[in-house]
């Protein structure tokens, strides 16, 4: 296998010898992106010695992104260099560049090579750029090349033909030579059918920018890689001190060959609820909890993780109502000992959708569920989730991708849901859910000098469910179904 | 055999990509190597024929006579006995290369350090009545 940025050389001499031809795995050849999650949904990294397109507005993470890129792949053996064009000057993007985690001075100057050729551009137009490049291939033999911005050098040509012809002559050159070439550029989206570059471009990614009311969401998506499978659609990220955090967007899991439904019933830790689901819930079911507030659903979700906790299963109760003080008061109002449960598995999760994106929460969810290996799950509501996800399709393929996710892992898990009123109905989230869901149960409140609450089970895979309403009385020993 | 009025080692290189050329020259020139370049297969074996060089790089993409069949014609002839082949391709055909008779393959795209490599590591190899190619792999 060769390493990213080298010329394969198969030795014949040897393998006469040897009498074996070993293969140039040219697919297995890939450039890190510096960053774990995008290299993900790359596939594995960029396709080493190709020629990418990095894409986006004006303050979009293109650059943060080449640099993160540049100073991971920096090494001993051939040099990177990034040179910076008509965009904005070499001080400036060096400036910014060492408030970055990243940022390695040390390498400076060898490893990594800044080059301002804005000045040579402006004098003598997008012609000068081959030349350049000619000279740095010859004189510094870069495994990587950036050219930020290479949007700056294109719309210098007077004419369509003029940056046509030097799109071509760049091409031909990065080509002939093994390095990895990175244009970035304040690209559009209409770009894309108009800049010749995005016909030749081996990979194209862009990063872009949302607003939302007070807060911006970004996202990165790659709409081309070629000869490589990848991640499609947008990953959301923040930008941080360390570079770019990226959450892959949720997928569907790819369903197992020899995949079978769990056929375990465990209890839900709820005095009479088991019953009336004919025993319990089935392992890897998804159950959706709905009802208004007060009817007692944080209470059924906390008593079913602590059940879980109770018999050795981790249990992850994602909240984001209460804070963990709150919520700790609430599980001591239980009867439990929060410290004790949290020693047994408890694993309690406060998460303010306010300032997060649904991909950062989910990411965060299933990390915790890897590492603490949950086998119950409580999401506490998905009306909080719903609030953090901006786009109601989006929320739709997550909720679908985390229902087959759990029920492919063996997680049982209880969402929760408030309605407003005592239906379910008219909601077109939680008809989804009702549909993605293996068990729909339904709380009501109703009474005027007395709270009367009543559980209602709507529907189950699998099992013979009672189908009457029954009364249920929340206590100091939790909530139970009245016999 | 296989050098210039200089002294140099004389490399012929069937290649018709402009820029690859290009950077080939710059590379072998600056390694201490006289370059020749030819078209096509044609007249790559023409050339090898009339003044044999020190080593042949070929390219299998090339008109007329393919880098393949430019390898085997050469390696038959019993004159050019001595001359090492390099097939230098876009193509991954290592195999071929092999079955061909030539010395090395090497894959696309070029890197200098590892085509130099190969280069030298072939006429290290040549026999002893060629020096004239040690000399400038000594460089």
């Amino acid at each position: 296998m060769t390493t990213p940025g080298t010329t394969s050389i198969t030795p014949i001499v040897t393998e006469r010898r040897h009498g074996t031809h070993p293969p140039t795995p040219e697919s297995a050849d890939r450039l890190k992106s510096g960053n774990r999650e995008a290299d993900y949904i790359l596939g594995g990294g960029f396709p080493a010695n190709s020629i990418n397109i990095v894409m986006g507005h004006p303050g979009s993470g293109k650059t943060i992104f080449a640099e993160q890129l540049i100073f991971d792949n920096a090494g001993d053996d051939r040099p990177i260099l990034y040179f910076t064009t008509l965009s904005e000057p070499l001080a400036k993007v060096v400036r910014y560049l060492q408030g970055f985690q990243f940022f390695d001075e040390a390498k400076l100057g060898n490893q990594v090579i800044f080059e301002d050729v804005g000045a040579e551009l402006a004098k003598d137009g997008p012609d000068a750029l081959v030349p350049l490049l000619r000279r740095a291939i010859t004189t510094l033999a870069p495994k990587i090349i950036v050219i930020d911005s290479f949007k700056a050098v294109h719309d210098l040509a007077a004419s369509v033909a003029d940056r046509r012809r030097m799109v071509y002559e760049m091409t031909a050159l990065l080509s002939a030579y093994g390095t990895t070439a990175f244009l970035l550029g304040e690209y559009t989206e209409e770009d894309i059918l108009v800049y010749p570059e995005f016909a030749v471009a081996d990979g194209i990614v862009e990063m872009s920018r949302r607003r939302l009311g007070n807060r911006d969401e970004r996202y990165f998506r790659v709409y081309k890689l070629r000869g490589s499978r990848y991640l499609e659609g947008a990953h959301a990220f923040r930008i941080t001190d360390a570079g770019l955090d990226i959450y892959p967007r949720l997928v569907s899991p790819q369903i197992p060959e020899g995949y079978e439904p769990a056929s375990e019933r465990i209890s839900t830790g709820v005095t009479g609820l088991d019953a009336m689901l004919d025993g319990g819930v089935w392992r890897g079911t998804t159950t959706l909890l709905a009802g208004p507030s007060g009817a007692g659903k944080t209470t059924i979700g906390l008593q079913f993780a602590l059940e879980g906790a109770r018999q050795g299963e981790p249990s992850l109760y994602m909240n984001f109502q209460e804070n963990p003080s709150q919520l700790m008061r609430t599980i001591r109002n239980l009867g439990a000992d929060p410290d004790e449960a949290q020693a047994q598995g408890l694993d309690l999760v406060y998460a303010s959708p306010v300032e997060l994106q649904i991909d950062s929460i989910i990411v965060d969810m299933f990390r915790r569920i890897r590492q603490g290996r949950v086998r119950r799950l409580v999401i506490d509501a998905l009306g909080d989730l719903a609030s953090a996800a901006t786009d109601p399709q989006r929320l739709h393929d997550y909720l679908y991708a985390l229902v087959q996710h759990f029920a492919v892992s063996g997680i049982t898990s209880i969402l929760n849901f408030e309605t407003i009123g005592n239906t379910i109905a008219g909601n077109g989230m939680q008809n989804a859910m009702s549909y993605l869901s293996d068990n729909v149960l339904l709380l009501t409140v109703d009474g005027e000098e007395r709270t009367r609450r009543a559980l209602r089970v709507l529907k189950t895979r699998g099992s013979a469910h009672d189908t009457r309403v029954r009364e249920v009385e929340i206590s100091a020993a939790g909530l139970a179904v009245l016999a | 055999m296989g050098q210039n009025d200089n002294g140099k080692a004389r490399i012929l290189i069937a290649e018709r990509d402009r820029s690859v050329r290009e950077l080939q020259g710059v590379f072998l020139t600056n390694a201490g190597f006289a370059v020749e370049f030819a078209d096509d297969g044609q007249v790559a074996l023409d050339r090898v024929r009339q003044e044999p060089p020190a080593l042949l790089i070929t390219e299998i993409l090339i008109p007329k006579i393919d880098g393949l069949t430019l390898c085997r014609l050469v390696r038959n002839d019993a004159a050019l006995e001595g001359m090492p082949v390099i097939v230098f391709s876009i193509l991954a055909a290592g195999g071929r290369a092999n079955d061909a008779g030539a010395a090395a393959f090497l894959r696309k795209p070029l890197v200098e350090s590892t085509f130099l490599a190969a280069i030298n590591g072939v006429m290290m190899t040549m026999p002893t009545g060629t020096a004239s190619a040690a000399t400038a792999v000594g460089r």
